[in-house]
């Protein structure tokens, strides 16, 4: 999402020259009658009286609890010996989404100018001008590292992603055209220096090679002679398998969620939040469109009650009735687990109304056209309806996506160390304790919040502009 | 598991070898009928579905529910809820409710305080957000922006940080109780314990008076309701605000005179550490209020702006051309438009503070939520409070949303 071809807007010209002088905009836009110039007023001296006060507060504040906790507050208890994982992590996240995206660019410029739109790709000062709040915040945290490798690491991290722009728009079409296989490779690969290869991360390399398989062999094995149609549903099956078996062989250990902690943490949740609601959430609104009453009444009940019940109880499920629910013999799983499970299910309930939404939307002559060609239902779902659907609703999961990132601050009441929680521990170490320095770390914690969500909701609605939502 | 699944594909399949059987016999007999093979029939293929799905849902629920009665059983946990009667164990700020007192009447007074949020918070919300709302469609720059810049805030930070910050600047932001603030020649009283307000108290002819204001009130509506009317028939000015404030001032203060007196207003004070007088409200629940209805307030103005957006702009032109000024296009033209189109988003909203009220546990007000993870600590029986909890919630937001589409049907136009 980080780059994108945009298709230019035909608006209607701003006038070349413009008579407003600054004289006559500060007449026409503040004092443009009595009542204004009242308003004008009073709120100027409040605005430059608050301004005073929080430059003031600022600049006489302790900051030192920041400066301590920093690590905490980004990554939490993660082994200090081991944060090279984190980082070269990181920097593998970094490479593969950069070079995958402005690949991706690069490919629907392509088609655009095939199509005969003229189209400009979007300049790192377009870049700068969208994602400002969250460079802002990094450079807010970097000012607050005390030792060099963080800052370099920053530095070098932008660079990364300045180069992997140019590498990304620079290959060639055909490696280009599998921008999204890499990029997934590249979360497995990156998910694997982190938190070892066994488990979770297997599960999750398997499947994404079950994926690219099933895509490159069906592109390889055309036809419908029994061979081809062998190859296509076997082969799939058969690579996923072995490099789930592979993965779990290579025997290499990290550190599972457990001991992740704070923004690092929150990110990394709601991401999952989202990926593990999406095709429960997907099915739930299907099934509750059916017409047949046991899986409608189903859906609608499941949907219903997760949506009218507070998030808060939800998690209070997940840490003391969730547990009683695996078979004794059984090891119950983390607490963190848990509240994964319980916030999947949670977002899946939100996914699956946004989706209906957007099946809704898809005029009935699609699917009507679509029988009357002979389709089969499942067909006429995958191919004509969903992907009608998904594009209509996604400036909607992304306003899913912030609502949750925001409501992950809720598994610290259960006791996790994310982003949030950092707030109650940092104020309780003894060098910090009752110093009164909560107003700090809450103001730190904010800026962090408020920068990853105005930035996503910025972008959904340039989303919603550009995929012309609503104006067709 | 396994083995549940293995039985009942089982199951399954015999059905569907006993059905296919009376097929082939029934379609061998009966030489003209055309019925297509039950796997091709969708009559059947629909009850068919539905069976395997039945008994997947059933079959999981009632793995679950084993487990969960092997587990309870094994740390004796007992699932009735005789258990309510006992002491709860805990004590609610700001109430009679002692440790000695039943976990019912501490879960009544939960949902009591529950209610206390919701009652005056979402028509507080409602009015910040409209007139943020409008603030942010002013001409007057610096107005606009500073909306903006509130909205913007407040609508990307979680709830619970809101909260919380409210809460800490409450708690920095108001002097201590022996310095506390006392504005307005001591009429109010502000320190970072509790808030407390001037508030009226009823003698012995109170009863009455409360009667007199109710009648006072209906005559009230009955002139406005005349006044009304005589406007639509003969279009001479109604006037009705005037005429029916007029009423209501009128016959209030005849009451008043005429009872000699029936309640005094008193302010709060504090004799001995003991509030007296006036009405007051306890740190956490003024906290939790501001906070939620900060952010609330900022989602409510998104949807006032957008729905003011949506109002034709003829419509305001053409109050211009009536020379209506700004507060008469607002209130006559844009607002009652505006107000049906944003209705159906605001009962979400509402939904949404209802939900977000359980937060409150968090700076220690004992709403609901807060009273049953107090219970928790006191190692009470999860399950059933935890059911407790799940049903008083979906029936708020049940019965808020069925009060909110009954509302949304009398708005909407007929015929639409």
């Amino acid at each position: 999402m980080a780059d994108t071809v945009e298709a230019k807007e035909s608006t209607t010209l701003a006038p070349l020259h413009s008579d407003t002088t600054p004289a006559k905009w500060v007449k026409d836009n503040l004092f443009n009658n009595v009542m204004n110039s009242i308003i004008t007023v009073a709120l100027g001296v409040l605005v430059v009286f608050l301004l005073v006060q929080s430059f003031g507060w600022i600049a006489n504040e302790e900051w030192e609890i920041i400066r301590v906790n920093l690590r905490n507050f980004m990554v939490g208890q993660f082994p200090s010996d081991d944060l090279w994982r984190l980082w070269s992590s990181a920097f593998i996240l970094i490479a593969t989404f950069g070079i995958g995206t402005s690949a991706m660019a690069h490919n629907s410029h392509d088609d655009a100018i095939e199509k005969g739109l003229v189209t400009e790709r979007s300049s790192l000062l377009d870049l700068l001008s969208r994602f400002w709040p969250i460079l802002a915040f990094v450079a807010l945290v970097v000012s607050f590292a005390q030792t060099w490798p963080p800052v370099l690491g920053v530095i070098a991290g932008v660079g990364a992603i300045a180069v992997t722009r140019f590498v990304g728009w620079a290959l060639p079409a055909p490696i280009r055209s599998r921008a999204v296989p890499m990029m997934a490779i590249g979360t497995v690969v990156s998910l694997a220096v982190l938190a070892g290869t066994s488990g979770l991360v297997a599960m999750g390399a398997g499947v994404v090679a079950l994926a690219i398989a099933a895509s490159e062999l069906s592109r390889r094995f055309e036809g419908s002679e029994p061979k081809s149609t062998a190859i296509r549903t076997g082969g799939p099956i058969i690579i996923g398998a072995a490099t789930l078996f592979i993965f779990n062989a290579i025997g290499f250990d990290g550190y599972g969620w457990e001991d992740w902690g704070g923004l690092h943490l929150t990110l990394f949740a709601t991401v999952v939040g989202i990926a593990s609601g999406m095709p429960i959430g997907i099915l739930l609104a299907i099934g509750r469109r059916s017409e047949l009453p046991v899986i409608k009444g189903f859906c609608v009940v499941f949907i219903e009650f997760v949506r009218g019940v507070p998030l808060i109880s939800l998690l209070l499920f997940s840490s003391f009735i969730l547990p009683l629910l695996f078979p004794p013999s059984v090891e119950t799983p983390e607490t963190l687990t848990r509240a994964m499970i319980v916030i999947g299910l949670f977002s899946a309930a939100y996914i699956a109304e946004i989706i209906r939404g957007g099946l809704q939307a898809v005029p009935k002559g699609q699917t009507e056209a679509a029988q009357a060609s002979g389709m089969s239902a499942a067909k006429i779902q995958r191919l004509i309806v969903m992907p009608q659907a998904l594009r209509a609703v996604i400036p909607a999961m992304v306003g899913q996506f912030i609502s949750l990132f925001k409501d992950t601050s809720l598994i610290a009441t259960i006791g996790v160390a994310e982003f949030f929680q950092y707030v109650a521990i940092s104020n309780s170490q003894p060098e910090f304790l009752g110093k009164g320095l909560q107003l700090v770390t809450y103001a730190f914690v904010a800026v962090g919040y408020w920068s990853f969500a105005y930035t996503m909701s910025k972008e959904s609605r340039r989303l919603e502009k550009q995929l012309g939502v609503g104006v067709r | 598991m396994f083995e549940r699944l293995l039985r009942l594909a089982i199951i399954f399949s015999i059905l569907a070898a006993l059905y296919i059987a009376y097929w082939k016999v029934r379609s061998s007999t009966q030489s003209d009928t055309d019925e297509p093979p039950p796997w091709r029939d969708s009559r059947v293929l629909v009850v068919a579905a539905q069976i395997v799905a039945l008994g997947l849902i059933w079959s999981a629920a009632d793995y679950l529910w084993a487990n969960f009665r092997a587990r309870t059983s094994d740390i004796g946990l007992k699932l009735d809820f005789g258990f309510l009667d006992q002491p709860s164990g805990i004590s609610i700020a700001d109430n009679p409710l002692n440790s000695n007192a039943a976990i019912s009447a501490a879960l009544v007074q939960g949902v009591k305080n529950t209610f206390l949020i919701i009652i005056v918070g979402i028509p507080l919300a409602v009015i910040l957000g409209t007139l943020i709302g409008i603030a942010r469609l002013s001409t007057n720059w610096l107005l606009s922006k500073i909306a903006t810049v509130y909205v913007e805030f407040f609508r990307n930070i979680p709830v619970l940080l809101v909260i919380v910050l409210t809460w800490t600047i409450f708690l920095n932001a108001f002097p201590p109780v022996r310095i506390s603030w006392l504005p307005f020649g001591e009429t109010f009283i502000f320190n970072n314990l509790r808030f407390g307000f001037p508030s009226i108290v009823g003698g012995d002819k109170f009863g009455t008076f409360q009667v007199i204001v109710l009648l006072a009130l209906l005559a009230a509506v009955a002139v406005w309701i005349w006044r009304s009317r005589l406007f639509d028939r003969f279009g001479t000015p109604h006037h009705r605000v005037l005429y029916g404030l007029g009423t209501f001032v009128a016959i209030s203060v005849i009451g008043f005179v005429a009872l000699g007196g029936p309640f005094e207003i008193t302010t709060p004070e504090i004799i001995d550490r003991v509030y007296v007088g006036g009405i007051t409200m306890i740190m956490p629940y003024a906290a939790v209020m501001v906070g939620l209805v900060l952010y609330t307030a900022s989602h409510i103005a998104e949807i006032v702006r957008g729905s003011i957006l949506s109002v034709a702009k003829g419509q305001v032109e053409a109050g211009n051309a009536l020379a209506l000024n700004s507060f008469q296009r607002y209130r006559f033209v844009i607002l009652p438009q505006a107000f049906r189109v944003a209705f159906p988003p605001l009962i979400n909203q509402f939904l949404n503070f209802t939900k977000n009220s359980s937060l409150a546990f968090a700076v220690g007000f004992a709403e609901i939520t807060g009273v049953i993870q107090n219970l928790f600590g006191q190692s009470r029986p999860a399950p059933q409070l935890l059911l407790i909890l799940m049903v008083v919630y979906l029936v708020f937001s049940l019965v808020l949303s069925a009060i909110g589409n009954l509302i949304n049907r009398r708005l909407q136009i007929v015929g639409h």
